[in-house]
């Protein structure tokens, strides 16, 4: 999942990053309103952590005009405590959810991972896929009950193709939620991975769509 | 404790007692004048009565008139100075009297003696002054009696009046004890009278001050626990980070910046302090004589290390001998944030130089970089405390305080000098020159 991350203060912005990337997100961290809206104009982020007190373009402001336009992936604000009626101006201004400074990185991960999930029309925790079991907040994936060790850019990839069953996901695409604006992309990269779940996951899991993309295979042929 | 309304009272009653025996000795002066007109004419009339009556020599034992009649004595002698008559023998008076009114010094006071001759006769009368004072005081008495009577309903009616002309007094009182730090209206000053108005004018002042002072102390104990609350996320945030760590290289990466998180947080909570020291009537040191080169030369020292590293040339380029009158610590905080900011929205590879000089009859100490410099729209806001300019958001620019030049500017003010942004070295960067008197 890609995140982008509004936050104009250097040291919570780094941190904030660091602790989400170590929960499986991807995050791109800008840190003023205006670049932030440049990035959700690309929309490749799954959501947004936003910080009310941004420069240039305040974070309310930002939230309206974004929901103005018809936007609607899910966006989860940073607030101090006392700050209450800056929560309730921004519930109202759209957010889905807020945590409040000083915020656990753990809550955060669980909150933003509770909003993409409903973002998905999912009121379970764990994805089930045929005999394919994913639990996000634990970066754990099952087959058939048993645990398989995936790598953090695989379970990306599995993660991305899980959100949006039955859909073809472009190379382009799937580059998007793997990789932040910092990381370099690898050459190939997309079928190395996807070769590495077939192997890992059953060869019939994912079906590639010759010079289209790839999508997850019905649930039934999935099957054993 | 003193009571307006005693005080006032006893002295309007001793005025009045004053007054009153004022009023006693006039009446009496007055009405003993009278009576001795009026007993004075008595006499002569008296005496012209007697002169025509037949007189034998008295003889020595005839018994004296009624009771009564010693009020007046009556002598009469004829021609030769026999004694013809006397109304009262055993009074001694003159034998031989000057004629008209004379006073007469005696064994039994002083008497009044009225002295005529006619037809060959001598006739005498005298009366004791006595009388004559007796009913003066009398008269003087019946004058004042009434006086002293009302003084009970004066001292009353003086009680009670006194009482209302205060109880404005009462209300401000009432008022002013409703007021507390969270209400400190004005109180009304309609319907005071005007001995009272001033007084609730100047609380009025007061009141308007303390409004302010704290107002101006509670945004300021707002804007501090906001502002420290940012490092202290961060702080918090990476403190997580060091616990998740699962690595040694990951763990000591996450102290590393734990420690500056920590660092930033002390660094805002100096910062906060100066700037707390720099509010009015907190600091006040006898002023001494600075060597601004000298402060700017251990600035420019302390702030070397930083400079380095990050590759910018700090250089001061102070004249000898340039002084101002002030408090040395304050004037070392105030180089020190001015340096302090040029150093850390300067990129690196940027130059910032230190300056003091003489100028006319101004002491200069000017810091002027190369690099980021202040927008134009935002150099009146930056001395405001906790605003940052949109520089100060650079991606990189280390964050400040956001209250360097909230300080300086207290600071500058405190020495009666003049803080002015302009443009840096070469056109660019940002320039801040402080102009102290001399």
């Amino acid at each position: 999942m890609r995140v982008l991350l509004a936050e104009d203060d250097p040291m919570i912005g780094a941190s904030v990053r660091h602790g989400l990337t170590q929960d499986g997100f991807t995050v791109d961290w800008v840190n003023d309103g205006r670049a932030a809206e440049t990035a959700l104009s690309e929309r490749v982020h799954d959501a947004l952590v936003l910080d009310l007190g941004l420069p240039r373009k305040s974070g309310l402001d930002l939230l309206s005009a974004m929901r103005r336009r018809g936007d609607a992936r899910p966006v989860l604000i940073l607030t101090a405590r006392d700050a209450i009626a800056d929560r309730v101006a921004g519930l109202d201004a759209g957010a889905d959810d807020y945590v409040v400074k000083p915020f656990d990185l753990g809550e955060l991960a669980a909150r933003l991972r509770a909003l993409l999930r409903r973002g998905a029309g999912r009121a379970e925790p764990i994805v089930s896929y045929g005999r394919i079991q994913f639990n996000p907040s634990i970066r754990e994936v099952r087959v058939e009950g048993k645990a398989v060790q995936l790598s953090a850019r695989e379970l990306a990839l599995l993660e991305a193709l899980l959100a949006r069953p039955g859909a073809i996901l472009s190379r382009g695409q799937l580059e998007d939620k793997l990789y932040g604006w910092s990381d370099p992309v690898e050459s190939n990269a997309v079928e190395v991975h996807i070769h590495a779940l077939r192997r890992k996951l059953g060869a019939d899991l994912i079906r590639n769509i010759r010079g289209v993309g790839w999508m997850l295979a019905k649930r039934d042929s999935a099957a054993p | 404790m003193s009571s307006i309304r005693r005080w006032l009272l006893v002295w309007l009653l001793v005025g009045a007692a004053v007054a009153i025996a004022g009023a006693a000795v006039a009446t009496y002066l007055r009405a003993r004048d009278e009576a001795n007109a009026l007993f004075d004419y008595q006499l002569s009339q008296m005496a012209a009565s007697l002169i025509d009556a037949p007189f034998a020599a008295v003889p020595p034992d005839a018994p004296a008139l009624g009771p009564g009649a010693d009020a007046l004595i009556v002598q009469i002698w004829d021609r030769n100075g026999v004694q013809l008559f006397l109304s009262q023998p055993r009074r001694e008076l003159p034998q031989h009297a000057q004629l008209g009114f004379t006073t007469v010094a005696t064994d039994s006071g002083e008497w009044r003696v009225f002295s005529t001759l006619a037809e060959g006769q001598v006739v005498q009368i005298a009366q004791p002054m006595s009388a004559r004072r007796e009913l003066a005081a009398s008269m003087a008495l019946r004058t004042i009696v009434p006086l002293l009577a009302a003084l009970p309903f004066l001292a009353l009616i003086a009680w009670v009046t006194i009482a209302r002309g205060l109880s404005p007094l009462d209300r401000v009182a009432d008022a002013v004890a409703r007021r507390s730090p969270t209400v400190l209206e004005p109180l009304s000053e309609t319907g005071l009278p005007s001995e009272v108005r001033p007084l609730v004018h100047a609380l009025n002042g007061l009141l308007e001050r303390l409004d302010h002072a704290l107002l101006a102390q509670r945004s300021f104990i707002a804007d501090a626990a906001h502002e420290l609350r940012t490092p202290l996320t961060a702080v918090h945030l990476q403190a997580q980070l060091a616990e998740r760590a699962t690595t040694e290289a990951e763990r000591s990466t996450a102290l590393v910046e734990l420690k500056g998180g920590l660092e930033r947080a002390t660094r805002l909570s100096e910062q906060l302090l100066a700037l707390a020291r720099e509010e009015p009537g907190v600091s006040e040191r006898t002023p001494a004589t600075v060597d601004l080169g000298a402060t700017a030369r251990a600035v420019v020292a302390d702030l070397a290390p930083l400079a380095a590293a990050k590759s910018i040339d700090l250089g001061l380029n102070g004249a000898p001998g340039v002084t101002v009158r002030g408090d040395a610590d304050a004037l070392a905080t105030l180089v020190s944030n001015l340096v302090d900011n040029a150093v850390r929205y300067t990129p690196s590879g940027g130059r910032v130089d230190v300056v003091v000089a003489s100028e006319g009859d101004s002491a200069l100490l000017a810091v002027r970089d190369n690099g980021l410099g202040i927008a134009l729209e935002d150099r009146e806001r930056v001395f405001d405390r906790f605003y940052r300019g949109s520089a100060a958001h650079t991606a990189g620019a280390a964050r400040g305080s956001g209250l360097g030049l909230a300080i300086v500017k207290r600071i500058a003010e405190r020495h009666a000098a003049t803080v002015e942004l302009g443009p840096g070295l070469h056109g660019e960067g940002l320039g801040v020159t402080v102009r102290f008197p001399r």
